[in-house]
């Protein structure tokens, strides 16, 4: 080979490289990425049962029910509709009835979201962005005074 | 005393716009003596930066509630540690940190500078100038430390409580020492493009800045790491956090600026490459910066968000990362091109790490960008998390360790693959033999399990293996080995420092995911629960007092086989009564290299507690593999290449411009 | 003041760090290339103790040898000129004042839009060694609880800081702070019923369970205790057990004194539970419009009993203070009003007899009773 031919060989190699970088990246991030929707979104997407999405809003109050071992029912609502959420393991500390969450999980062939995340609020001045989002575009949310 | 903190604050900024401006005109026009008042400024700039952070933390120590931020982020009951902690644990106060290591950086290439071309020198200031200028402003207008409040509060209204943590006080100065460390290599490769030349001191002085930025950077993510696994209480050593990765972000590409920067200090080559190299990586810190500080993420890092602030670094990021890159547009070609080498080569080795790190910062800006370009465009939200990555950085990490031990065997400009092959059978023996005996002994191990071990061995037995060769293991007599061992120039004990280091912390994510086993239930007071061979008694819940919280503490008793208790474990819920907040405070056991995790969950009405329990195998090497690897930077560090130029002084006492402090 | 020396001694400084090295001597510098030998020569030598290491070999070493040769020859033959352009002395003594007078104006001028010079340091420990007199009644508060969080077992110091809370409306810590004393300093029946009343106002005013086993706790120790007894009735009302709410201030009012501020309160709560929502109520301390307004809404016997409890108090507060003109007056036309002659003629002589049978205001009396058909005995 000449001088060209291999300059031109690893230049080959690299960019051929770089493509299947680049390709592999839009596959995951068509793949495994998980789409966020409140509960009212979910009547017009289409989710199947098994699909990781995740889902936000608000727990619902009095429908938190903790059942048998650590497995705890919730509803997660827009006020809009509500969704029955099943969760398995330690709620985070700022869990509360009436406030945001961010469930991340599948739906179950029964229709129940079966959550093996469960993200709540990390301080008192600070909401799920999307859900602080997606309720201002709903209307529900007022802005707090505190900071 | 917090009066003059504000006013050294505004005279830093001051002084920091004659830096940017004095110094360069100076350079342009070849002056000597407007170039000399870089020097002074920088450092008279970070004493003032120094005197108003000392002003900021005495308020803080002080809990003078006068001052806005001091009574938004304390509490007079907090113990001392954590109200000066507090200085750095809020949006205001850690943008003064940032400043503060800024301008100590600075001040460094001041004083120290001395064995550089005077251009060179004030053309670096200059932008160090210009990057501090950018940053005082956005504090002093958007980010006041100093505000006061009359009359004063008599109460404060207390450090977030997840951040009253030792950890965290540690966290974000190494952090920012890792971002802001970048910097200077920033500058210097500005100022190189200002001057259009690389001088060939310019490679010699950017290797050891990148080394201090990437150690520090090691750190500080190793810490973060440590905080959020045991502090959040969710087991995780690492969550692919947008926040995580602006520090990730840097660290890769930093990692690669490390290696670049050796190829071109010892050949000359990758010169044009290199330059690029270190503008990206400070770019990707100034990026971390933004997404952190702007409040467009949604983190638990996110105590500031006010669009004035995001806006004002977005200007910033824009115009920093955009200028340097037009200036590099601009002025690339003219820089001259170096040395040549063989694909198969040392040289070449290190392109393809930089073609693999490059590559995996990029995906991993992907990830963390893509939510939030998609939602800018289309509203859709979507988040990306563990699973993209492990489909995207994986693959790109396993053939970039794969050829890690090759790379120090290798020789420069031509190198010998089957030598080197030869010389690492015994490394490659040993992985081979660890993943077979993972694969065939251990239950439960999957193949990615074997695999993922004997990658990790590969690593540290490549580490040691070229420590060996290089002694001259096996072909010389046991004690010429043990003299040239002991004469080894200090950057190789780095590099297999670091290497080792590498594949300690690979071993313990292996270990802890594949073999680690987990455990959710209700306990009530005296029952016992085994995991992994361990055996656990609750013994109830005490309810005990802090400073500034009340505490739920659960305890439980670790039985040995003999059935006495060896040991406890304990976890607590802690109630912060001025924020009204809760946390969950881990319990954690450290047997040999692996831990026991619990973690409390809501208690019952009838007295039985939700437990999560881990074992973690092999978890603390993922820190201690970080260690390692700081270890490694701080052996190169102390290399006597790195202190080239103090014969400049020596033997051309005339060449050098006295250092002016 | 001290401040305005320090910051000028600072802007001096600053302005000295540039201005030095503009007004000092230059040292002459050595151009670029030097430098860039420097480096070589390191390198060159780095190679011949890589070699008497043998960390390489010595072909590779001589072959690199050659190469940084190659670099210094092109070094000399590409050193820069002696750097271009060096400017017009002018400009540059522009550029240079203007650096030095730009750090004095601009750090003054716009310490003076951010700063507040006229405010000292406030350190929480010096404040709170001010005189006490001097001090807010946070500070105070403050103060105590610096001291209870270095004594947190004086119980007296709880018990000293429980109502201060309560009246602060800090109704969580009011609550630590009363069961703090109880469990120091041991139960009493104030402390007993303060807890309650923290409770159920931290709740909005709901007694709850918790708040009324406080209530009772403090009646076993004093079953006459006040608050206890009119909380216990708001938690019934609250029940929907108005009835028995109403009774159990009936009996409150025929035990407490008459001029017990309870008995405006329990008037106040006679009023809400005559309301279709029950809500409870902080004590007040005297009708107001809104509550003359529900007395006008009331039941005629309930008015009655309302106005003659008002009617008591009166009395009762002259009998405290018996030089109140008006007071008097007021006492005498009531119980004219209400149809009770023999009292309001009572009253006319104890009016009298308290300025003096010859005063002016004995007479005003007289002649006001006379006006309301209310004459005195002799």
């Amino acid at each position: 080979m000449t001088r060209k031919q291999k300059r031109l060989s690893v230049i080959v190699a690299g960019l051929a490289f770089l493509a299947a970088a680049a390709g592999l990246t839009f596959y995951a991030l068509g793949q495994k990425a998980s789409y966020f929707y409140m509960p009212a979104e979910l009547a017009t997407a289409s989710v199947q049962p098994g699909q990781r999405i995740r889902l936000g809003g608000l727990v619902e109050s009095g429908t938190v029910v903790r059942g048998s071992g650590a497995t705890v029912a919730f509803s997660v609502t827009d006020t809009q509709k509500s969704i029955k959420v099943t969760y398995t393991g330690i709620l985070p500390d700022l869990f509360r009835e009436g406030q945001g969450v961010i469930t991340e999980g599948a739906f179950g062939s029964d229709g129940v979201f079966v959550a093996d995340s469960v993200l709540a609020k990390h301080d008192e001045r600070y909401m799920p962005k999307e859900v602080a989002d997606g309720l201002k575009a709903k209307g529900v949310w007022v802005e707090s005074k505190s900071q | 005393m917090v009066e003059t903190g504000h006013f050294a604050l505004v005279l830093a900024f001051a002084l920091s716009l004659v830096q940017m401006l004095v110094p360069l005109v100076g350079a342009r026009t070849g002056n000597q003596r407007l170039m000399a008042v870089g020097g002074p400024v920088t450092v008279t700039g970070f004493a003032l930066t120094a005197l108003s952070f000392t002003a900021l933390a005495s308020a803080y120590a002080g809990s003078d509630f006068s001052v806005a931020n001091v009574w938004e982020n304390s509490h007079s009951l907090q113990p001392m540690i954590y109200k000066i902690t507090g200085t750095w644990g809020n949006h205001e106060g850690s943008m003064l940190l940032w400043v503060l290591i800024l301008t100590f950086f600075g001040a460094l290439v001041a004083v120290f500078g001395n064995n550089l071309p005077a251009t060179l020198k004030a053309n670096v200031l200059a932008v160090q100038g210009m990057i501090g200028a950018a940053f005082f402003l956005f504090i002093l207008t958007t980010s006041n430390p100093f505000i006061r409040l009359n009359p004063a509060p008599v109460e404060g209204r207390d450090l977030n409580p997840v951040l009253q943590d030792l950890g965290l006080a540690i966290h974000p100065p190494l952090l920012y020492l890792g971002y802001v460390g970048f910097s200077v290599c920033f500058s210097f490769s500005v100022a190189a493009l200002i001057e259009g030349r690389i001088d060939a001191s310019w490679a010699r002085w950017v290797r050891p800045w990148t080394l201090v930025a990437w150690m520090f950077l090691t750190g500080g993510i190793a810490m973060g790491s440590y905080w959020a696994y045991y502090e959040l209480g969710w087991g995780g050593f690492w969550f692919w956090d947008p926040v995580e990765n602006a520090s990730f972000m840097p660290w890769l590409a930093g990692t690669a600026l490390l290696h670049s920067a050796i190829v071109m200090e010892k050949r000359s080559a990758l010169k044009i490459w290199t330059l690029l190299l270190a503008i990206l990586t400070f770019s990707l810190s100034l990026l971390g910066t933004f997404l952190v500080r702007s409040g467009v993420l949604t983190s638990v890092h996110a105590f500031a968000t006010d669009p004035a602030r995001g806006v004002f670094i977005l200007c910033i990021l824009t115009l920093f990362i955009g200028g340097s890159l037009a200036l590099f547009a601009l002025r690339a070609s003219s820089l001259t091109a170096g040395g040549l080498f063989h694909p198969i080569s040392r040289e070449g080795a290190l392109v393809l790490n930089n073609l693999f790190l490059t590559t995996a910062a990029a995906t991993v800006l992907v990830g963390t960008l893509y939510p939030l370009a998609l939602e800018a465009l289309t509203g859709g939200k979507i988040s990306v998390g563990a699973p993209f990555f492990d489909l995207t950085f994986g693959p790109l990490m396993v053939p970039l360790l794969v050829i890690v031990p090759f790379g120090p065997l290798l020789a420069w400009k031509r190198g010998d693959v089957i030598a080197a092959s030869q010389r690492l059978v015994a490394a490659f023996a040993l992985a081979l033999a660890a993943m077979l005996v993972t694969g065939l002994f251990i239950d439960g191990a999957s193949v990615f399990a074997a695999l993922g071990v004997g990658l990790a061995v590969w690593l540290v037995a490549g580490a040691l293996t070229d420590l060996a060769v290089k002694s001259g293991a096996g072909s010389v007599a046991p004690a010429v080995m043990l003299r040239r061992f002991a004469g080894l120039p200090r950057s190789v004990f780095g590099t297999a420092l670091a290497h080792l280091g590498l594949g300690l912390t690979l071993l313990g994510i292996v270990g802890t995911l594949c073999f680690g086993t987990e455990k959710i239930l209700t306990m009530r007071p005296g029952e016992t629960v085994d995991l992994s061979g361990h055996t656990l008694r609750f013994e109830g819940l005490f309810p005990q007092k802090g400073p500034n919280f009340t505490e739920d503490r659960a305890r439980f008793l670790l039985i040995g086989a003999d059935g006495n208790a060896n040991g406890e474990i304990s976890s607590a819920k802690r109630f912060f009564q001025a924020r009204q907040m809760a946390t969950t405070e881990s319990g954690i056991r450290t047997l040999g290299l692996s831990q026991l995790y619990l973690s409390l969950g809501d208690e019952d009405n009838d007295g039985s507690v939700v437990v999560r329990l881990w074992w973690k195998p092999l978890v603390t090497l993922i820190w201690g593999g970080g260690l390692v690897m700081m270890a490694g930077a701080a052996m190169s560090l102390a290399d006597r290449r790195l202190r080239v130029g103090a014969p400049a002084r020596r033997r051309k006492p005339a060449a050098a411009l006295t250092s002016p402090t | 003041m001290l401040f305005w020396v320090i910051a000028a001694i600072l802007t001096l400084g600053a302005s000295l760090a540039v201005l030095l090295p503009l007004t000092g001597g230059v040292k002459g510098a050595s151009p670029a290339g030097d430098h860039d030998l420097e480096v070589y020569r390191d390198q060159l030598s780095e190679l011949d103790r890589d070699v008497a290491r043998g960390l390489i070999q010595p072909g590779e070493a001589e072959e690199a040898r050659a190469e940084i040769g190659r670099r210094i020859l092109r070094l000399g033959a590409a050193d820069r000129p002696g750097s271009a352009n060096p400017g017009s002395s002018r400009g540059i003594k522009l550029v240079a004042s203007l650096a030095v007078l730009a750090v004095p104006l601009l750090s003054w001028g716009l310490y003076g839009m951010l700063g507040s010079p006229e405010l000292p340091s406030q350190p929480l420990a010096e404040r709170l060694a001010k005189n006490p007199a001097d001090s807010s009644v946070d500070e105070l508060v403050a103060r105590a609880e610096a001291h209870l969080a270095a004594n947190p077992s004086d119980g007296k110091g709880w018990d000293v800081l429980a109502p201060i809370y309560l009246r602060l409306q800090r109704f969580p810590d009011a609550i630590s702070a009363y069961r703090n004393a109880i469990r120091l300093d041991g139960d009493s029946a104030v402390r007993q019923s303060g807890l309650g009343e923290a409770i159920a106002s931290a709740a909005g005013g709901i007694v709850s369970a918790d708040a009324q086993k406080a209530f009772e706790a403090a009646l076993k120790l004093d079953p006459a205790n006040a608050k206890a007894n009119f909380y216990l009735g708001v938690g019934l009302a609250q029940e929907g057990r108005k009835d028995e709410a109403v009774a159990a201030w009936q009996k409150m009012l025929g035990q407490l004194p008459p001029d017990s501020p309870w008995r405006s309160a329990i008037q106040q709560a006679f009023a809400e539970a005559g309301q279709p929502a029950v809500a409870a109520g902080a004590p007040a301390s005297g009708p107001d419009a809104q509550q003359m307004e529900a007395a006008q809404q009331m039941a005629p016997q309930d008015r009655q009993a309302m106005i003659e409890t008002m009617v008591a108090g009166l009395a009762d507060k002259l009998k405290q203070n018996p030089r109140d003109e008006e007071g008097w007056m007021r006492l005498i036309r009531s119980y004219a009003v209400l149809g009770k002659p023999d009292q309001a003629r009572e009253a006319l002589g104890r009016a009298v007899a308290a300025f003096g049978a010859d005063s002016e205001q004995a007479k005003k009396f007289t002649a006001f009773a006379a006006s309301l058909g209310v004459t005195a005995t002799e």
